[in-house]
């Protein structure tokens, strides 16, 4: 320990330092932290990155939130008329727009059950001890590492209406998506897409609960089998109340990742047929580039916003009372 | 312990479907490329790839189209690389190190700002680049993809330097070391694994990126291979073969660096998520 030699520079430690063994921070210490150097260096570390980010993020963001107040066009952006809320009106007494909210509801929740909830069979199935453990645990993140382009690129070469493999296998079972295909049903896309989306997020749910998965004590598994505790009551009370908070935290991203994925609807679908794929990013895209209506675009970007914000907030409330209470 | 219930069999059969299931589909790429019209579309499907056609692939890289599209996707995804390791090294420092006013601001944004879709940025930017030249060129799109590239790589260095102990620091600035000579010589070769991690995520991010390149370049030799490989959809006059072909060598690179660095890749990620 230099804590000697440090002197009252030592005292200065930032709140960052928690979680450090050495620092065991005490209530004044964490309050009152004046960092090492000139109260100016930490800017001047921080300055060229949060100056980047507020002009190519936060500016941009700034003038979407404006442009959702307003009618503006592609044609003619430079030229808009303040409208209030009118907007936000009219996108919500929409039924085409409710349709997009409740197709979006169901792609997002569909893909948080679905990738949490095979993800975790998989990292299950992955945390045993079994030959060839090393190679399966890189070979099951191939779908996550292939760029959502190519991924779009053989979904629709596997949906082909005639030649792909995933139609001959549909009709194979007895299940005819019709002349036009998979991608191209009302009633079927939106389940091609959903598949395609979970196949692509499954392995990394997997890879990040198998990490959590380690962190089970296996004294607790082994008292508990001593005790004569089935299976289930062993994943219930004991590596369950382990994984709770990162699936949590996992959901929480698939969540939000899922409601700006674009590409590959974009580029499986275009958001049809007759609407039954278009989520919020969707119509936000053809609002702005195939309608050319500037400020109902950004409305609807705002409203995707909004949701993403409940969600983030909402599971950290959720997760801050868990932590109460445990 | 628990293999005793499930038997290594069973674990082992199911540990092969799901690697089936994984990996299939890019399978599926290379077994399509290397397939005749008549195998393609005739009445049985053949799981097997038929290597005396492996020519598809050097005929696809012989198109200079393609090869241009590799190389331009190479410039933007090395240029977001560099650039985004560059700012993000001391704004994770800062973050990691310095207790200052703003910080929790600070960390918000870069969380709140991995919620924002390109698609809605993309007007804004557009106005923004047409107005400083920035249109149909390729640093253009290093800036643009960037912007999203930045916060995730701020936060996985934040994360890593976190991971530090403090003692070396303080024992190098009582050396007489001033703030930057400590982050370069003493927490940049700790950290090494994390920034190499952080320009994986960060080089196919913009590799992968679609949105902007589609929308900021216009010159056809300009295009980056994700729009490269998106104008094949829907377009008929070039054969499924040489689409797959294309498809893959777009794919491949991704695919190998992520198994090569998959382990860092995803701890930074839900680092960055976890933490702020």
């Amino acid at each position: 320990m230099n804590g000697r030699k440090g002197g009252s520079r030592l005292m200065a430690r930032s709140p960052a330092s928690e979680g450090q063994p050495t620092s065991a921070p005490t209530p004044s210490r964490r309050r009152r932290s004046r960092a090492v150097g000139s109260p100016w260096t930490p800017y001047l570390f921080l300055a060229p990155a949060v100056l980047y980010i507020v002009v190519f993020q936060l500016f941009p963001l700034v003038q979407e939130v404006w442009l959702s107040f307003t009618r503006t066009t592609l044609l003619n952006p430079n030229l808009n008329v303040w409208v209030g809320v009118a907007n936000f009106q009219s996108i919500l007494s929409n039924p085409s727009f409710q349709q997009t909210l409740l197709t979006t509801l169901m792609y997002v929740t569909a893909c948080v059950v679905g990738s949490v909830g095979l993800g975790l069979v998989v990292a299950m199935l992955l945390n045993g001890k079994f030959p060839g453990r090393g190679v399966a645990r890189s070979l099951v993140t191939v779908p996550w590492a292939a760029p959502g382009i190519a991924v779009a690129l053989i979904g629709i070469w596997m949906f082909n209406p005639q030649f792909g493999i995933l139609t001959r296998l549909l009709k194979a079972v007895g299940i005819d998506p019709g002349p036009s295909g998979v991608l191209d049903n009302p009633q079927m896309a939106l389940g091609a897409i959903l598949v395609t989306t979970i196949w692509q997020l499954v392995p990394f749910v997997a890879v990040v609960l198998l990490s959590a998965l380690q962190g089970v004590p296996q004294e607790l598994v082994e008292a508990a089998q001593v005790d004569g505790a089935g299976r289930w009551v062993i994943f219930r009370v004991v590596t369950w109340q382990v994984l709770k908070p990162t699936i949590g935290l996992v959901a929480v991203l698939m969540t939000i990742w899922s409601l700006r994925r674009f590409e590959l609807i974009w580029l499986m679908t275009r958001g049809g047929p007759s609407g039954s794929t278009r989520t919020l990013v969707i119509d936000l895209y053809a609002q702005a580039f195939d309608s050319k209506q500037l400020g109902t675009a950004a409305a609807i970007g705002m409203v995707g916003i909004v949701i993403s914000l409940i969600v983030i907030i909402g599971s950290q409330l959720v997760a801050r009372a868990a932590a109460k209470e445990a | 312990m628990r293999s005793r219930h499930l038997g290594v069999t069973a674990r082992m059969v199911g540990v092969l479907v799901v690697l089936g299931l994984a990996i299939f589909p890019v399978y599926w790429m290379f077994v399509t490329a290397l397939a005749s019209d008549e195998v393609l579309f005739g009445s049985d499907v053949n799981l097997l790839p038929d290597f005396s056609r492996l020519s598809v692939f050097g005929e696809a890289l012989a198109d200079g189209q393609v090869v241009g599209w590799l190389i331009n996707s190479l410039i933007v995804a090395a240029g977001t690389t560099v650039l985004s390791i560059a700012l993000g090294i001391p704004l994770g420092y800062a973050l990691s190190r310095f207790g200052f006013r703003g910080k929790t601001s600070v960390g918000l944004a870069l969380l709140f700002t991995q919620m924002l879709p390109e698609a809605l940025l993309v007007v804004p930017l557009f106005a923004i680049f047409r107005r400083f030249d920035l249109l149909n060129s390729l640093h253009g799109l290093i800036l643009a993809d960037t912007a999203f590239a930045l916060p995730v790589v701020a936060l996985i260095l934040k994360g890593a330097i976190d991971g530090v102990p403090r003692d070396l620091d303080e024992a190098a600035r009582v050396d007489g070391s001033n703030p930057p000579t400590v982050l370069v010589r003493i927490i940049l070769p700790l950290i090494a694994p994390a920034v190499a991690a952080a320009a994986v995520i960060a080089f196919f991010s913009a590799w992968n990126e679609y949105v902007f390149a589609v929308t900021f370049v216009f010159d056809k030799s300009l295009q980056p291979a994700s729009v490269g490989v998106a104008g094949f959809i829907g377009e008929q006059d070039t054969s499924i073969q040489s689409i797959m072909a294309v498809g893959l060598l777009f794919t491949l690179p991704a695919v190998v660096f992520y198994l090569f660095a998959q382990r860092f890749v995803v701890s930074g990620t839900t680092a960055g998520a976890v933490k702020g």
